[in-house]
């Protein structure tokens, strides 16, 4: 339906506001083109439904944010290929949010206010999730789904978690590294909110299974010399280190761990984010043995998972990869639950697809099924224990069905 | 006793490394009044010249070579091309070297895929002495931070070319009167300044792993030692360099790191206040 502007007066002669109107919405049309404010995109489709994703195409995490988009892509097109939802197709709205709080507030209010979509999925840090919440949920009033392991806590109504939580990434990992360690830990952490609230959690269940924390220590995120923690690590005879400095200090870190002679004295380093893109942050002897725990790794044994990742990798060959730790497979789980929570409501009001996601559940997707816990926003799934071996994740235990994220 | 010899060894380590990404900075602050905060960025072009040399198969010192010299001229382009014209405002000069930093370090962000990349030592493993464990690497690191630092001293105080780059800091004009080509001497000033930066980026990238962000950190701490050891000599920068670098690697040994972090920079300005024209300043003037 394209309105013509209004340039030609039936009776009265051309004023020149009429025109200065009409040359204005023109030349806005031309600049702008379709999807912007001034050409509403669903002009020449029926009545598509609207998907908005906000993650951090540009900036130091611009690999993760490029994956969920690619990800995204990947699955709606794959939607609309079998006929779209609830007969409607599914239209794309992809803002950066360019690892940047205040450039992102902006970009997603373009998503609620000018594209009105009826669902946002992304953001990638807490951080990022603090910042657009109240944009798209509070104020927007849209229903908003955050994809990335994180450190729980997260209980605003309206806002669902596809991520592992604390609990699924410490609550069958810790014991097994009590088992594979031994029992005294020292939690050398990055200093905000992710590595703060895991520890707590870390040094229940560490404390629960019989073990000790040694030390719990914060650093600057950009710290990059780390002789001293190393030095406490080797002097009071530490078992298990549970890492959660990021980069860039991590790799100095777990070079000078592995200079001063930490797991060839038996020590075990792990690392909860460790995923296929870490892996080259290090040389493979230098982190040879570090286990990790997540809802997804390349080498699981999952027919689904493989056809999964060999679909995307024909996609999207290159550096932007298809892990766990960049939040690409919770993106994937929340656009499927998504899907089927529409198609359960047979509507895309946020009170109605919120209630059927409430209890939804998809049989397939990365490291197997998944199913909303009803009334907690969050995500049951399977977790993985992979440890490190020649520069590849081998998996060695599985969690037996599917693990409770303890939320809320 | 073991403590000490591992505790002085890390503090030594890391001091070589501030030693030489300052002198660069500070060569070019003092010689021609410009901050120049493309610095960082230079320090990540030499690391990325070892990153290329090494993923095209050849051995990572034959890129730590090559380094100081690809980023020399790459210095040398910018000062030829740009630089120059901003001597006269060295306000200008510095926003147009943040730029510049700015445009390098999201294309190599870009190049790289914004990803970690490991780049090996040359020499792999530790030396053990009694129970402590020294690394191999940053052994080579504290010889080659020493061979600069004498090597430029000489250099500068030594040669007639030392002569002719301090009459052409101290007295541009009656350097040029006396017939000496400063526009020259400060092309060849921004090169050599560029070129210890990609030394000191080829030599670190196997210990801090290749990233967009590299020089960022150093550059903020390297600014904090020029200011520290004061503008306008050679061995004041590489002094305040030193002393940072310890204060840095050597406060969080005793205290919290994060305030440690912050003490740093508490410290540096309590002495910048009492000495305010650098640690050397008593002997200079």
């Amino acid at each position: 339906m394209h309105r013509e502007p209004d340039l030609a007066p039936s009776t009265t002669s051309l004023t020149r506001r009429s025109l200065l109107t009409g040359a204005a919405w023109a030349a806005g049309a031309v600049a702008l083109g379709r999807g912007s404010f001034v050409v509403p995109p669903a002009w020449g489709q029926s009545n598509p439904i609207k998907v908005g994703i906000a993650t951090d195409l540009t900036g130091p995490i611009g690999f993760a944010g490029k994956a969920n988009a690619n990800v995204a892509t990947m699955v709606t097109n794959d939607i609309n290929a079998k006929g779209g939802v609830l007969g409607r197709s599914l239209q794309l709205f992809i803002e950066d949010t360019a690892s940047n709080e205040s450039v992102a507030v902006n970009n997603v209010r373009k998503l609620i206010q000018r594209d009105r979509v009826d669902v946002v999925f992304g953001g990638i840090t807490s951080s990022m999730r603090n910042a657009i919440k109240d944009v798209i949920v509070t104020r927007g009033r849209t229903l908003y789904i955050y994809p990335q392991l994180y450190e729980g806590q997260e209980c605003t109504p309206y806002i669902f978690c596809t991520g592992p939580t604390p609990a699924q990434q410490c609550d069958e990992f810790i014991p097994w590294l009590i088992k594979n360690g031994g029992k005294r830990f020292a939690l050398p952490s990055a200093n905000y909110v992710w590595p703060k609230l895991l520890n707590q959690y870390a040094r229940k269940v560490i404390q629960a299974n019989g073990g000790e924390v040694v030390f719990e220590e914060y650093y600057p995120l950009d710290q990059v010399e780390y002789s001293a923690t190393v030095n406490k690590i080797m002097t009071n005879n530490v078992n298990v280190v549970f890492n959660t400095v990021i980069p860039p200090g991590v790799g100095p870190f777990i070079k000078q761990l592995y200079e001063a002679g930490f797991t060839k004295r038996g020590g075990r380093l792990s690392c909860v984010y460790y995923d296929e893109n870490t892996l080259n942050i290090n040389a493979a002897h230098e982190f040879e043995g570090l286990a990790s725990c997540l809802d997804y790794f390349r080498t699981i044994n999952d027919p689904f998972s493989a056809k999964l990742q060999a679909d995307y990798d024909k996609l999207y060959p290159g550096t932007v990869l298809f892990t766990a730790g960049s939040a690409a497979t919770g993106m994937y789980r929340g656009l499927k639950l998504w899907e089927t929570a529409v198609n359960r409501a047979k509507k895309v009001d946020r009170e109605s697809v919120a209630t059927a996601l409430d209890r939804a559940r998809i049989e397939q997707g990365p490291g197997g099924p998944a199913e909303m816990v009803p009334g907690k926003r969050h995500c049951k799934m399977n977790m993985y224990i992979a440890v490190a071996k020649n520069g590849n994740y081998e998996v060695v235990t599985q969690s037996k069905g599917l693990v409770d994220p303890k939320e809320c | 006793m073991e403590n000490i010899v591992s505790v002085g060894f890390d503090l030594a380590s890391f001091s070589a490394i501030m030693v030489l990404m300052v002198t660069g900075l500070g060569v070019i602050a003092s010689m021609m009044g410009v901050f120049n905060f493309a610095h960082g960025e230079f320090l990540l072009l030499g690391a990325y010249t070892v990153y290329l040399t090494h993923s095209h198969g050849y051995p990572v010192w034959a890129g730590m070579v090559a380094a100081p010299f690809a980023v020399a001229l790459v210095g040398l382009a910018l000062e030829r091309g740009v630089i120059r014209f901003f001597y006269a405002e060295p306000v200008v000069a510095m926003l147009g070297t943040y730029a510049i930093g700015l445009v390098i370090r999201e294309s190599v962000r870009g190049l790289i895929g914004g990803l970690y990349h490991s780049v090996p030592d040359p020499l792999i493993g530790s030396f053990t002495v009694g129970s402590v464990q020294l690394s191999r690497w940053r052994c080579v690191i504290i010889l080659v931070a020493a061979v600069v630092l004498v090597g430029f001293w000489s250099l500068l105080t030594r040669t007639g070319l030392g002569l002719t780059i301090r009459a052409a800091l101290e007295n541009p004009a009656l350097a040029r009167a006396s017939g000496i080509s400063t526009n020259r001497v400060y092309a060849l000033t921004f090169a050599v300044g560029a070129g210890l930066a990609g030394l000191a980026g080829g030599l670190m990238v196997p210990i801090f792993s290749m990233f967009a962000d590299l020089g960022v950190r150093f550059l903020i701490q390297g600014f904090l030692a020029v200011l520290l050891g004061g503008i306008g000599s050679f061995e004041g920068p590489a002094l305040g360099a030193a002393v940072v670098g310890v204060l840095s690697a050597g406060l969080p040994w005793v205290l919290s790191p994060v305030l440690a972090d912050v003490l740093v920079f508490v410290i540096a300005i309590v002495i910048v206040k009492f000495r305010p024209a650098g640690l050397l300043s008593t002997e200079r003037s």
